[in-house]
């Protein structure tokens, strides 16, 4: 059961009221395996990781993680969560905590951790950013790719068996993108199964197992990254590493 | 990173500022005296103050003519209103923002029914209204424990009547919390009431303080009304005083005294409470 599949997609659709946002969506991955989802916006990217996590409601297909039927009517959602992080654009950590308690505050309340060791542990993830000498404090204090890296080890301090990361690099200044990235890359090496919606093709090339790009509210193409940059067969696929490449 | 800035260097020295803000304190408050003074010196043309007896009855004030009223009971009804009001408040903000459409609606029924009638049609409502057909003698049995009735109906009333604008203020303040916090928090795992309790409502409580402030002030000074059912408050205190002895114009300055020693510390406690929530406030959203 090594190569266990962790997510799998089935036939999803989604409307926004008359707006039909995803088309049949269907995507399985494997254990340990990192997927890059690219393409324009609107094309469903976000929609399709806010509906994993089930911060959206679909209306017909199916989603499991580990398992675990996302949008079924028996699943606690709560509990599904807790195998799931997902890290935002726009970082969104609790402005009124500090950094260790916006770290601490998951393991202690929904998962009951002693104070002292969720500490201990926020601790060490700190010290793995190098950050630990902002443990006391506040958001606002933080460069931005500090608070989106603390939003990453706030994500990982619940022990997540899958991470899920929005564009995380897309609201940062230029010189803060790699100390980010250079932190998933560490995760993606540790085995962490994560999809990672992005316009950072350099990484998805480097990172990537696989990279799915959407249109449309489709996955339109799916491949390694070798095949997908070198023979992309579908045109919008073509267009859009043109564009790309160019910059 | 950009080197650390120290403000301790560009702030004018402590001294400085603590003479000025005794300056500002010092010339606000001459000025309140003067006009005062003016206004109680043009006045005492044509009446003939007598405040030496008017203030030996400040013991009336304070514990009522019956020893069970005046100030104390005044306090009293308002600092249980409060607490009853914002909790009833919060419980009706909550349901007016909760997925179940019958809890919304009955929270907008709530809100639109009390908020909108006179407080004192209220209050004959309630007492000469619902508690006839209630209470049973003099007082009321609530699970063993006696309450003399004209408290129990008038803070009920004031309760009830400023819970409707408390969860309105509640609401607008939780509205006011940008959603990605809500959903970062389920994303945690957290359930709907920890998200409320430890991520949503803190931020929430920080806006609404100036605006709740004023209600809890409102609500001190609404309390006056309940003299209707002659419950023997500071406003019926000052009233009964002056039929006693003609010292209208003075007992009603003494009373207005009273009311400001309950709300001007509220106020301050508010502008206390604003400044101490202030630190680590601010993130901005995209």
């Amino acid at each position: 059961m090594s190569q266990q599949n962790m997510i799998e997609v089935k036939d999803v659709h989604k409307w926004f009221g008359r707006l039909h946002v995803l088309r049949g969506v269907s995507l399985t991955i494997k254990e340990g395996e990192v997927v890059v989802v690219a393409g324009a916006s609107g094309s469903g990217k976000s929609t399709l990781l806010r509906c994993l996590n089930g911060l959206e409601r679909i209306q017909s297909g199916q989603i499991t993680v580990n398992g675990l039927p996302i949008h079924g009517s028996r699943t606690n959602l709560n509990k599904a969560r807790q195998q799931i992080g997902i890290v935002f654009q726009s970082y969104n950590l609790f402005p009124h905590m500090t950094v260790l308690r916006n770290i601490t505050i998951g393991p202690m309340k929904v998962k009951g951790m002693f104070s002292t060791r969720a500490k201990e542990r926020a601790m060490s993830l700190l010290q793995r950013i190098g950050i630990a000498d902002k443990a006391n404090a506040y958001p606002d204090q933080l460069s931005g790719g500090q608070r989106q890296r603390v939003a990453i080890v706030r994500a990982l301090a619940m022990e997540p068996k899958v991470m899920l990361f929005d564009e995380p690099t897309s609201a940062l200044d230029p010189e803060m993108i790699s100390e980010v990235l250079d932190l998933m890359r560490e995760l993606a090496k540790e085995k962490m199964t994560m999809i990672v919606v992005t316009h950072e093709m350099g990484f998805a090339r480097e990172v990537a197992d696989r990279i799915a790009f959407m249109a449309d509210g489709q996955i339109v193409e799916i491949a390694s990254p070798q095949e997908f940059f070198a023979h992309p067969k579908d045109e919008r696929t073509r267009r859009f590493i043109e564009k790309v490449l160019a910059v | 990173m950009t080197p650390e800035l120290d403000l301790g260097t560009l702030r004018p020295p402590r001294e400085y500022r603590v003479f000025k803000l005794v300056l500002r304190v010092l010339v606000v408050a001459l000025m309140v005296m003067g006009l005062l003074s003016l206004m109680y010196w043009e006045l005492s043309q044509s009446y003939p103050f007598r405040w030496r007896p008017a203030l030996q009855r400040l013991d009336e004030f304070y514990h009522g003519l019956q020893g069970d009223g005046g100030f104390l009971l005044t306090l009293k009804i308002s600092g249980v209103a409060m607490i009853l009001g914002t909790i009833l408040g919060l419980l009706v903000a909550l349901a007016r923002l909760a997925p179940l459409a019958l809890l919304r609606d009955m929270g907008t029924l709530y809100v639109h029914s009390l908020r909108n009638i006179p407080f004192l049609v209220f209050i004959l409502f309630m007492y000469f209204g619902v508690a006839e057909v209630v209470q049973k003698g003099a007082s009321v049995n609530l699970f063993g424990w006696v309450i003399e009735g004209r408290f129990f109906w008038g803070v009920l009333a004031l309760s009830l009547f400023e819970a409707s604008f408390i969860s309105e203020i509640f609401r607008a303040g939780i509205q006011s919390i940008h959603p990605t916090q809500m959903e970062s928090a389920r994303s945690l795992g957290m359930n709907y009431f920890q998200a409320m309790r430890y991520v949503i409502l803190p931020q929430a409580f920080r806006v609404i303080i100036p605006p709740l402030t004023g209600e809890l002030i409102a609500l001190v000074k609404e309390s006056a009304l309940l003299m209707v059912i002659s419950l023997p408050e500071l406003t019926l205190t000052a009233k009964q005083l002056g039929s006693q002895t003609p010292l209208q114009f003075e007992f009603y300055t003494i009373l207005a005294a009273y009311y400001l020693a309950i709300t001007l510390p509220l106020a301050g406690l508010s502008y206390l409470l604003e400044r101490k929530l202030k630190i680590g406030a601010r993130e901005e959203l995209t």
